[in-house]
């Protein structure tokens, strides 16, 4: 008891002086809409707590972290593995990036759905998108800092779109690596930016962001024909909190606490579950033999690259993303005022699905990359069983060099192998013996030509075995030129 | 309420912390650490990313010969194996795996790949007692080896070699795509995998004697075409 009365005192006497208690007071128990206080609205509070979390264990990493290139990747290593607890830091951190920027990106369809960017939020919204930027430059620099065969993904992407800018494109990746190549000085300059820079904004335009919410008040539920006006709205929002208000603390904020209170708790037992991500391989030139692929939020983009045809690549790097970018921006003073409820938004509704439709097909397609061979199929793959069985020693040398020639790297057996081409376990079933061979001597749509890289032999034992790959109640292809065979026909 | 919740959520995630530790699934282990290619020393890791594609998961039905065959591990040494994994077989589908010939395995790797395969696969070792040596000095007679054909293979490959029920092995192709070291090795230890009988097991009577396993391999070899004779000759120099 004499120790709360103490406390109390102290606390009493810093207040005295301060005179922050009132001020708290007043902003916790500001009077917002009824309406409000609802589930849909506790996703930005959520992405604020992560980010808090975000910057305790950034900075527990960075009190071991080595910004150097021989001892940054030996460092996370020790964290996994020596550091008592250091890996789960690690998850912690990891994840709670992904989370973080799922919330974030779950906040702004909401925000955008509701029409809480219009007349008087719009430099919310601006803010909102700096913060946007700054979170995915976050991401961005993170997956570097890990300096693991990964990392190279990042790095040679943001030089290949700097580098291309016309006159100053040299200037700006030597800027951005330090130097010509990938080297030292290029993580030291993404490891001041992923602790001082981007840091340093975000909190900026947190603290931006969260003092124009106060202001402006807390967007209300819109309803469809309720119309947003310049003339009109401020006057109108006064009016209903007044009739229909509600202190924010507790009223509203309970949603806010209980949901992130979840959050963090699923957090803590995702990291538990899946562990920290990376580091991969030890960054080495030399080794060629991964691709390296991004984190899972940068796969769409990742996919993006992989797909476009490459004359199309400078123009839409160096012009796609400042578009992009200042379309965001655009969003509230393209459509500022009129009707707030996505009912009476069909345009909005139908842009927003569509955007994350493409991000999300992207991101599959980006999981698993069917567009890049697989380096190590031929040698790594098996062959399943039941190809092989019952088939004459010539059929088994076809299925060697189905390895051997490294066809596996673009062509998958039983779910292993390559997916740039068709998988070859019905192929029989599909084609003649004579377009198997076409196909194989002189390639054709993506595949290259082997005529001169096999020889007789090798063409005949190779589709001896394809022709063997048909499934066993399904006869093989005929050419439907010739009559069919007795055989065939039955 | 409010506090309510968040005392539940706070002793949610002190469980999870404390609980954890040792058992937390997410925890690497020493196994899952990045290695560089050249430093996994692991025998089922080298095997599985370089061998299996072609040897078969656990060194058996595979499209290439059995690795997982007791009866080829009695009479191969491993001097035998290493120099076929570092080299390859010229003119053949066996990659050469040493760094020096464009492969991706140290001598080292090479080395504990050989000693896996012995230790794993090298099962009961009588029953590779009295094979045929793995390799012979003496050429082999083509006409006997017709004979011995005729005796113990034609029942599945056909007579003469065109074509049985097991598929012709004097087929021009075929020929053209093997060694003659391999068509040895088949003969000796055979396939148990895919039920393929041995040195021991083609008559109930007698098993072949080294002679006779160099006469049909020199019978097998003589049905090669004279134009893929020189291109196999040409690859292997
Ligand atoms: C670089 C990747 C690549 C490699 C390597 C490759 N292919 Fe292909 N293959 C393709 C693509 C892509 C197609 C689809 C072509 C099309 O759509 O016309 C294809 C088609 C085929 C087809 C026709 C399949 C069907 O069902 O339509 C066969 C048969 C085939 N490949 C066999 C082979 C063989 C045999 C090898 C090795 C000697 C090989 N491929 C190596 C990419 C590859
Ligand atoms: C691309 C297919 C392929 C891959 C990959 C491959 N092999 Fe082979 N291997 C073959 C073929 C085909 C032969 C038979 C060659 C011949 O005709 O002599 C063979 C033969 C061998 C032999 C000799 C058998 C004998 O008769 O003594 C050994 C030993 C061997 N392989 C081990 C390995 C090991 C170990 C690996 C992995 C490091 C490996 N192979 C990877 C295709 C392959
Ligand atoms: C019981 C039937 C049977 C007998 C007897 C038999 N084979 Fe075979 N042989 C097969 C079958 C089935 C295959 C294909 C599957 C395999 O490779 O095991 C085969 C495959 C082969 C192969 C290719 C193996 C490979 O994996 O590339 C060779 C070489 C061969 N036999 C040689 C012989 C010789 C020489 C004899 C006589 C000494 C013989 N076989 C006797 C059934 C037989």
């Amino acid at each position: 008891m004499a120790v709360m009365q103490r406390i109390k005192a102290v606390g009493a006497w810093l207040d005295e002086r301060l005179q922050l208690g009132s001020t708290i007071a007043e902003v916790a128990e500001h009077p917002v809409p009824r309406s409000s206080a609802s589930w849909w609205y506790i996703f930005g509070s959520a992405t604020l707590v992560v980010l808090i979390m975000q910057i305790v264990t950034g900075i527990c990493l960075a009190t071991v972290y080595t910004p150097a290139a021989n001892g940054a990747w030996e460092s996370l290593i020790y964290l996994n593995y020596q550091q008592p607890l250091g890996w789960y830091i690690r998850a912690l951190h990891g994840w709670g990036s992904n989370f973080m920027v799922a919330l974030m990106l779950v906040h702004m369809v909401q925000v955008f759905l509701f029409g809480a960017h219009k007349y008087p939020r719009e430099l919310t919204w601006v803010a909102g998108i700096v913060l946007l930027l700054c979170t995915l430059g976050m991401a961005f620099t993170g997956q570097v800092l890990r300096f693991d065969q990964d990392a190279y993904w990042g790095l040679g992407i943001g030089a290949s779109i700097a580098g291309r800018s016309p006159l100053i494109g040299p200037k700006i990746v030597d800027l951005i690596l330090g130097g010509p190549i990938i080297a030292g000085e290029t993580l030291s300059r993404f490891f001041a930016l992923h602790v001082f820079v981007i840091p340093g904004l975000l909190l900026a335009f947190v603290g931006l962001h969260l003092f124009l919410v106060l202001r402006l008040g807390i967007n209300e539920w819109p309803m469809p024909g309720r119309i947003v006006t310049r003339e009109k709205y401020r006057q109108q929002y006064k009016e209903l909190v007044q009739r229909d208000g509600e202190p924010f603390f507790p009223f509203a904020a309970q949603k806010d606490i209980v949901f992130a209170g979840l959050i963090i708790l699923s957090l803590v037992v995702v990291a538990a579950v899946m562990g920290p991500i990376g580091p991969g391989g030890q960054p080495d030139p030399t080794i060629i033999q991964t691709v390296p692929r991004p984190d899972f939020f940068f796969l769409w983009l990742f996919s993006v690259f992989a797909l476009l045809p490459p004359w199309t690549e400078t123009f839409l790097m160096l012009v796609g993303p400042p578009i992009a970018i200042g379309l965001l921006f655009a969003v509230p003073f393209l459509s500022g005022t009129g009707e707030k409820s996505w009912r009476a938004r069909p345009f909005a509704v139908v842009i927003v699905t569509l955007i994350l439709l493409a991000i999300g097909t992207l991101t599959w397609l980006g999981t698993y990359s069917p567009w890049s061979p697989q380096m190590e199929a031929w040698t790594e793959a098996p062959v399943p069983p039941d190809y092989l069985k019952g088939r004459t020693p010539l059929e088994l040398q076809g299925a060697i060099l189905i390895q051997y020639k490294q066809c596996r790297n673009c062509h998958s057996l039983g779910g292993q192998g390559g997916m740039r081409g068709p998988a070859l376990g019905d192929t029989a079933a599909r084609l003649t013996r004579d377009e198997i061979i076409r196909q194989i001597v002189q390639g054709g749509g993506n595949m290259p030509a082997y005529g001169k890289n096999l020889s007789p032999a090798e063409v005949n034992a190779i589709v001896a075995f394809l022709g063997t790959m048909h499934p066993a109640n399904e006869p093989p292809a005929r050419d439907s030129a010739k009559p069919a065979e007795p055989a065939a026909s039955q | 309420m409010i506090a309510r919740g968040c005392r539940l959520i706070a002793i949610a995630c002190a469980a999870v912390c404390v609980a954890g530790c040792d058992w937390m699934p997410g925890r690497p282990t020493q196994a899952e650490m990045p290695l560089r290619p050249s430093a996994i020393t692991d025998f089922a890791r080298l095997y599985g990313e370089n061998c299996a594609g072609c040897h078969g998961v656990d060194g058996k039905l595979g499209p290439a010969i059995a690795l997982n065959n007791p009866v080829y591990l009695a009479i191969v040494d491993d001097a035998a194996m290493h120099r076929v994994i570092a080299d390859g077989t010229a003119g053949t589908a066996m990659p050469p795996f040493a760094g020096a010939q464009g492969g991706n395995l140290t001598d080292q790797q090479i080395d504990i790949v050989v000693a896996g395969i012995r230790k794993q696969w090298s099962g009961d070792k009588s029953v590779g007692a009295g094979a045929p040596p793995y390799s012979s000095n003496s050429p082999g007679d083509s006409n006997r080896g017709g004979q011995v054909y005729a005796a113990n293979c034609a029942s599945c490959h056909g007579a003469d070699g065109k074509a049985g029920n097991a598929g012709s092995i004097a087929d021009a192709s075929f020929l053209a795509l093997v060694s003659n070291q391999n068509l040895r090795t088949i003969v000796i230890a055979g396939r148990p995998d895919f039920g393929h009988p041995d040195w021991k097991s083609y008559s109930a009577r007698q098993a072949l004697t080294a002679q006779q396993v160099s006469d049909v391999v020199a019978w097998i070899a003589a049905k090669r075409p004279a134009s893929m004779l020189s291109a196999l000759s040409a690859a292997q120099h």
